[in-house]
């Protein structure tokens, strides 16, 4: 039994050898990326506030800049970023085939693309979760008031089971209206057929956009489903998973910390122990990923710290006016955690 | 950094600014040296306080971030505490479930922010105004003293923040809610700061949080 085991351990051991041999790029993403002297960065062919081309081919979005802030970090230069368009379907693909370096894709992080796909998500940047819109004048502040509602949902989504499930445990009754497309459930909501229209929340604001009074909507602050969305690697190189990571790490750290990328120069010249390891003065920390001991400094620099990121391009003073909610630091009303830097 | 007296207002101190406080406005003066731990005595507003200008008396920010709207935000705080956060320049009411009502503010510009824990010790309704000394010097046009009224800088209402020289109060300018601008107090519109007044009682724990600094 014992022998068996131990034989099937070394043979799945050379398996796995041999597999990373085989693929077309296993490990050393780093090197490569450093040798190539640009990050191939997979993003959305153009999702609001997450992934845009304007007319003259420059990118903006929050996962767009999560790229630039690893180019940051590894070039000290944030425009040596090549950005791949890519559509849901071939985008794990494309990362497993070493097509791109790196996924940053609103990519929500589940068991199955993990164990499933050999890929590993390098954390969280975007808490989303299944929302409800409902018109203001209906007077609710929370989704518990919604019993004997009609609500328009995308038909053959999760958000259509999640929606079952929140009203069946807290025993509320709703009506359903289910469409085969997004658009059709808006333009229901839109014209009153329902008085609440349930999807994933950063959709919802985008959706508010299009309604002809856009403030006569209102979103109501219960998540009532887990949409973890994440920058992806392949799970093949744990060196490059790592640096990935702890970029993802120190913009919040950052934002924590006070340091912007307007006041770098100042960071410099802290005396606070915490913001010198992360201006590299102290700790030497950077050396252990592969980088440069000012990395953390420099992935700030690139596109500002995660609030400045935020903000930039789904926050309150942006078109989509998202509030923090969820993705707020843990001390300021989130769940953003990052470890320390040290 | 300079920080606001974080003593909780006994009653006796809490009636003495009763009387104490009319000569207050939002900056320090020296009968206030005691909450004050520096002598603060700087620029106000860049901005004019434009006395006597009459916005829409109960002026509601209906759009926009800065409007009042119930949100998703975690805390160990009671339901009912007020938590500001200067630097979002928002005000949450904490209302349990994860939820606050929050709201948008004015706040004071740099070097007037401050953090602490105090209480609701008074509430007035169309409060006075007195300009201290300091801004008269400065804006020699200012009234000494202005009744309460549409007309007034401080607005609908003000709620006095312990035993400091700080408030939250409305404004006859709800377009400079989002900004820095107030001499350390917390400015809403009209409507919502009277909105707040009703939701907030003497008493009330209200936390004061500024990001952090290098």
């Amino acid at each position: 039994m014992l022998n068996a085991a131990k034989l099937y351990t070394i043979a799945g051991m050379t398996l796995a050898l041999s597999c990373a041999s085989a693929a077309p790029s296993a490990a050393g993403t780093l090197e490569s990326v450093k040798q190539r002297g640009v990050l191939q960065c997979g993003v959305s062919e153009g999702l609001f506030g997450f992934s845009e081309r304007n007319g003259v081919g420059d990118w903006s979005g929050f996962d767009v800049d999560f790229c630039r802030s690893v180019a940051g970090a590894i070039f000290d230069d944030q425009s040596k970023v090549a950005f791949v368009p890519l559509s849901a379907g071939e985008r794990f693909e494309a990362l497993r085939t070493g097509r791109i370096d790196l996924l940053s894709r609103n990519s929500t992080w589940t068991l199955e693309r993990e164990a499933g796909l050999g890929l590993a998500f390098a954390g969280i940047t975007y808490h989303d979760g299944q929302g409800f819109m409902v018109m203001r004048d209906l007077n609710v502040s929370s989704a518990l008031e919604l019993d004997r509602a009609t609500v328009c949902v995308e038909s053959g989504t999760t958000s259509q089971l999640n929606l079952a499930d929140f009203f069946r445990a807290n025993s509320m009754n709703y009506e359903e209206r289910a469409f085969p497309s997004a658009a059709e459930a808006l333009a229901a909501f839109e014209t009153g057929q329902c008085k609440v229209l349930t999807r994933d929340q950063s959709a919802l604001y985008a959706e508010r956009l299009k309604l002809p009074r856009p403030s006569a909507a209102v979103i109501l602050p219960d998540v009532i489903s887990k949409e973890p969305l994440g920058p992806v690697t392949r799970a093949d190189d744990p060196a490059w998973f790592t640096l990935v990571k702890w970029v993802n790490f120190a913009l919040v750290n950052a934002e924590e910390l006070g340091i912007s990328s307007r006041n770098v120069a100042e960071a410099t010249a802290s005396h606070k122990p915490a913001v010198r390891r992360f201006a590299g003065l102290e700790g030497g920390l950077g050396r252990l990923l592969g980088l440069e001991d000012a990395w953390a400094l420099r992935a700030v620099q690139a596109a500002g710290n995660y609030a400045e990121i935020y903000e930039r391009n789904l926050g309150v003073e942006s078109r989509l006016g998202i509030p923090r909610g969820l993705n707020q630091l843990w001390n300021m009303g989130g769940v953003l955690y990052a470890p320390p830097l040290r | 950094m300079r920080t606001c007296d974080d003593r909780i207002v006994s009653p006796s101190a809490a009636l003495a600014l009763v009387f104490g406080f009319s000569l207050a406005v939002c900056l320090p003066n020296a009968a206030d040296a005691q909450a004050a731990p520096k002598p603060v005595i700087q620029e106000t507003l860049q901005i004019g306080d434009e006395p006597g200008r009459i916005s829409t008396e109960e002026v509601v920010i209906t759009d926009g971030p800065y409007a009042r709207q119930v949100v998703f935000f975690r805390s160990n705080e009671v339901p009912g505490t007020l938590v500001i956060h200067t630097s979002e320049r928002f005000a949450y009411l904490v209302q349990g479930n994860n939820r606050a009502l929050r709201y948008g503010i004015g706040v004071g510009r740099e070097g007037f922010q401050w953090s602490g824990l105090v209480r609701v010790s008074r509430k007035a309704e169309w409060p006075d105004w007195r300009p201290p000394p300091e801004m008269i010097a400065r804006q020699p046009y200012l009234p000494r003293f202005m009744a309460g009224g549409s007309g007034n800088p401080m607005g609908a209402r003000a709620l006095y923040l312990g035993s400091t020289v700080f408030r939250i109060h409305g404004t006859n300018q709800p377009e400079t809610i989002g900004h820095a601008i107030s001499s350390g107090c917390f400015r809403l519109a009209n409507g919502d700061v009277i909105d707040l007044y009703e939701r907030v009682p003497l008493g009330t724990k209200v936390v004061v949080r500024q990001g952090s600094s290098l």
